[in-house]
């Protein structure tokens, strides 16, 4: 390793796979969009395009819910239940972070 | 409150709004402010992280603000070594980001009938953090309001990383205040707003227990892409002719007029105007 902090080095090899790494990922953000524009505005495709959001959040959240273990779970419920009743963000936030938080400290203890 | 439009000439009456318009780019920023702590910490975590495998902080910042993607960031990063193994790391980015392509095609309402550079400059600070919050505003056709969440977020994210990468350590656990968590209820809580009705319920259903057997039986982030794969073949499935009554400017509208999604909501900081 370099001496520390290496602030500005920049070695080909970093650099090209930096490029690599932002071009694909850019490539599929972009490609997505422009996909979608090729699709139908009515019909079978507009209908799965208005469920595709919900679906991916879905898949975001509830695998990390359940890597956090039975407390995530929890804790989980505990912020959509929030969010149905109060409609707000900062508040189910709220409840499901200190859920998990008081949790994790009481299997702690 | 009125400002001159300073964007070009819009295209349709759906563009009436400008394309960034800096109002909407400030919103959209603001709505963001909630992943504040969780985005500072994870990005200090990464920043300690590329300090011990050897990149500069002048690699990690190029990275951070070209690819902008933290679930990708921590695996290559954490994939780095002396001799730089890249074609492992860019074959393992475009596993983790393939999502991108869902969320890029869920994006077609915020650019309606926009020019292909105002696309072209909105598609990149995309993270699934703005993007979740942009999709539940009331009025979806603002390309601004995500870009404004975007910059903000890289601006936190490059922070973090160049406060870890100082500190090189010292930083705290985020599972210590539960900030580890802040992105699961954050979403959790953001699925709420995109709730549209009972033609919901089976596709999110079927993409909930796609990514449970997902999460069980696959390794990564492929139960994203399994839950989201269930969730759209549901919702092919489940479409009728007679769903298709609504028009594409109602794509996406949302029951009554409450802005629930964002703490900031659009319309009544727009009442304003």
């Amino acid at each position: 390793m370099n001496t520390f902090p290496d602030l500005t080095s920049f070695s080909a090899e970093a650099v090209l796979t930096i490029l690599g790494m932002a071009a694909i990922t850019y490539g599929m953000r972009l490609g997505g969009l422009m996909m979608a524009d090729r699709l139908p505005q009515h019909g079978r495709w507009a209908h799965v395009l208005e469920r595709l959001p919900g679906a991916v959040l879905i898949s975001v959240w509830v695998p990390s819910a359940l890597s956090a273990g039975p407390i995530g779970v929890l804790g989980a419920a505990a912020t959509v239940i929030t969010m149905a009743l109060a409609r707000n963000l900062f508040a189910a936030m709220a409840v499901g972070m200190v859920v998990v938080g008081v949790g994790r400290h009481l299997a702690a203890s | 409150m009125s400002r001159p439009d300073k964007a070009p000439k819009s295209p349709s009456s759906q563009s009436a709004v400008g394309h960034f318009d800096a109002d909407t780019v400030r919103r959209g920023a603001l709505a963001c402010v909630p992943l504040l702590p969780s985005t500072l910490i994870f990005g200090a975590v990464l920043g300690v992280l590329a300090s011990q495998r050897g990149l500069s902080l002048g690699e990690l910042l190029f990275m951070s603000l070209t690819v902008f993607a933290g679930s990708a960031q921590f695996v290559s990063v954490d994939l780095w070594r002396e001799a730089v193994p890249s074609a492992t790391i860019i074959v393992a980015t475009a596993v983790i980001n393939m999502r991108y392509i869902l969320i890029g095609a869920s994006l077609r309402p915020v650019f309606r009938g926009r020019p292909l550079w105002v696309k072209i400059c909105g598609m990149h600070m995309v993270a699934d953090e703005n993007w979740a919050v942009t999709m539940t505003q009331p009025n979806l056709a603002n390309p601004g309001f995500l870009l404004g969440g975007g910059l903000f977020l890289g601006v936190v994210w490059a922070t973090g990383n160049t406060v870890g990468y100082l500190l090189g350590g010292g930083i705290p656990d985020p599972e210590v205040y539960a900030l580890d968590f802040a992105f699961t209820a954050v979403f959790a809580a953001l699925t709420i707003g995109m709730w549209k009705g009972k033609v919901d319920l089976l596709p999110w259903g079927a993409a909930a227990i796609g990514s449970i057997i997902g999460h069980y039986l696959l390794p990564g982030t492929w139960s994203i892409l399994a839950g989201a794969g269930a969730g759209v073949v549901t919702a092919a499935l489940t479409w009728r002719d007679d769903m298709d009554d609504t028009g594409p400017e109602a794509e996406f509208a949302v029951d009554g007029k409450t802005a629930y999604g964002a703490p900031e909501g659009a319309l009544t900081s727009e009442a304003g105007k």
